[in-house]
């Protein structure tokens, strides 16, 4: 009883560490093993049954019509994490480096969309780019156009809500980032006698560089899968990655088909992403041997 | 020279002015719209209360913030008692080695984890309901709550733990007495970040939930759908007040949300 006892103590902590590890493994690993399962099942099975295994699923994929969606999302990813890249950075660089008054005021405003519903943030602008909305409003006003353009259910009002909504999640690695950077590193550089520009692209960007990686990820592998906005916005005309997926499960109602095109879109965002990784790393190589 | 200072100088703020207006011009618009007394959503014709009486009186409302509330509440709890448990004990064993395994939830895109979950359940013919929702919930959140915990737990200084292990306190009065009130900030941050995240999701609930089940998220979505009223700002004025207010308890913990990503 006692050895029990004893065996039992030593063994606690790992059945006290064990559970946050089976929750990860049943609903993170095991559902992705269901899907590849699902995936190469013949259409109308669920359970596993090795009569019904087929390729079908994957060989209906093989059109352009597919790689047409497959390529419309990821240039949707890349553009919206570009264009985060390109308006996160003067914010975060300004609030990171140049602002001292008032620093904590400012820091509030750019983290609460952050906190706030993806929904709440997509429908504000709906009255931006309505017929009757601001954006018309200003440019009739002003005489610029005659008649109110055609701004909602477009791919531009997809793009522009995405780079609304992922903007956060850009800012906030950028600005960590670019604050951690050691302020004795810009008066090295002005005492060398750089010029601003020659500090900003051969030190700050250098230095930041991680925050960079780490925000265009951030951005770049959920905005892939949006569903949402795309959904909202797009007037379901055009086809991503994401309304597609979840009209196989839900309109559809064939989960196999489905699940099949979800890995072929893992597959395709897997190569996508190796492929950024490859060139930022790169390109950090480069900088790097241009400093020496 | 001179001139590319110059551009340097002013370029960059007025960009970054140009991007807080970017960020709160719909925001705003957004905001004074619910408080408008026309039913269209984009007509002014005075201010008024009614469209926040309308959605006090809105039983639908009430359900899917019950529904919300249930499923962050859970979520919340369970993520951060199993991740605490998990940081803790499984430092003092080769469990503590899986922590990689916990970021494959962060670097998946939320739709396929969503879809992923959903055949799971149908795979074993799990009815949908808040139980399934509240397991994708705890998934999403012990991605972030295992990161912050492991992180502080690092930082921690251990030899506050061996005293208190040589002084005879067993790892379980260790855990109580000495590890959670170090970790206290950092649990209180997971905890909020758990709880947004999980009262803001959409895919999951979408995809998870069945038709029965509506979370706050998705009764916005199907509303948006079939016709925006005024309503919606109410309550999407309601969630931003909400919010910010977290945001302001969340900044007074001093723990940068972005830190354990770098």
């Amino acid at each position: 009883m006692k050895k029990i006892n004893a065996n039992f103590r030593s063994e606690f902590p790992f059945f006290m560490a064990l559970p946050a590890v089976a929750w990860q493994f049943f609903f993170c690993y095991v559902p992705v093993v269901c899907l590849i399962l699902l995936s190469f099942l013949r259409s109308g099975n669920t359970a596993f049954d090795t009569q019904a295994v087929t390729l079908e699923n994957y060989t209906y994929f093989f059109s352009p019509l597919f790689a047409l969606v497959i390529g419309r999302s990821l240039l949707l990813a890349f553009c919206t994490a570009f264009f985060c890249l390109l308006f996160a950075y003067p914010v975060s660089y300004c609030l990171a480096i140049k602002i001292r008054r008032f620093k904590n005021i400012f820091l509030f405003f750019l983290i609460l969309p952050f906190w706030t519903s993806f929904m709440v943030q997509a429908y504000a602008w709906f009255f931006v780019l309505e017929h009757n909305g601001l954006i018309n409003t200003i440019l009739l006003n002003l005489g610029v156009i005659s008649a109110p353009l055609h701004l909602l259910n477009t791919t531009l009002s997809i793009y522009i809500v995405m780079v609304y909504c992922y903007l956060p999640f850009m800012i906030m690695p950028l600005y960590t980032a670019l604050e951690k950077i050691d302020r004795r590193f810009f008066e090295a550089a002005a005492d060398l006698g750089a010029t601003q520009w020659q500090t900003f692209t051969k030190l700050t960007i250098p230095l930041s560089m991680p925050g960079i990686k780490t925000g265009f990820f951030l951005v770049f592998v959920p905005a892939f899968g949006e569903f949402v906005i795309p959904t909202l916005l797009g007037g379901g005309k055009k086809l991503f990655v994401g309304s597609l997926i979840s009209q196989y499960f839900f309109v559809a109602r064939n989960p196999n088909i489905g699940s099949a095109f979800t890995v072929i879109t893992c597959i395709v965002l897997l190569m996508a992403v190796g492929l950024l990784y490859w060139f930022f790393n790169r390109k950090t190589v480069l900088t790097l041997t241009q400093e020496d | 020279m001179i001139r590319s200072k110059n551009t340097l100088r002013y370029f960059l703020p007025v960009l970054a002015v140009a991007a807080y207006l970017f960020l709160y011009i719909p925001i705003i618009i957004l905001i004074i719209f619910s408080f408008n007394k026309s039913d269209l959503p984009l007509v002014w014709e005075g201010f008024s209360w009614q469209w926040y009486i309308a959605l006090w009186n809105s039983p639908d409302m009430w359900h899917a913030l019950k529904n919300s509330l249930i499923v962050a509440l859970c979520s919340v709890a369970l993520s951060i008692v199993l991740g605490l448990f998990f940081v803790f004990y499984g430092s003092r064993n080769f469990l503590g080695k899986l922590l990689v395994m916990f970021y494959a939830s962060l670097a998946m895109p939320e739709i396929v984890l969503a879809v992923g979950l959903l055949s799971l359940f149908s795979f074993f013919s799990v009815p949908l309901s808040l139980t399934t929702l509240i397991a994708g919930h705890t998934l999403i959140g012990l991605g972030y709550v295992v990161p912050i915990l492991h992180s502080r737990f690092q930082e921690l200084d251990k030899r506050y733990m061996e005293a208190s292990l040589d002084l005879g306190a067993t790892e379980t009065q260790t855990l109580g007495l000495v590890i959670i009130p170090l970790m206290l900030q950092s649990l209180l941050a997971a905890a909020l970040l758990v709880f947004v995240l999980s009262f803001d999701d959409f895919l999951i609930s979408f995809f998870c939930s069945g038709g029965s089940t509506q979370t706050l998220p998705i009764y916005i979505f199907v509303m948006i759908r079939s016709g925006a009223t005024p309503m919606i700002n109410a309550l999407s004025t309601i969630l931003l007040v909400v919010s910010s207010l977290l945001v302001l308890i969340f900044s007074s913990l001093k723990i940068k949300k972005m830190d354990f990503l770098q």
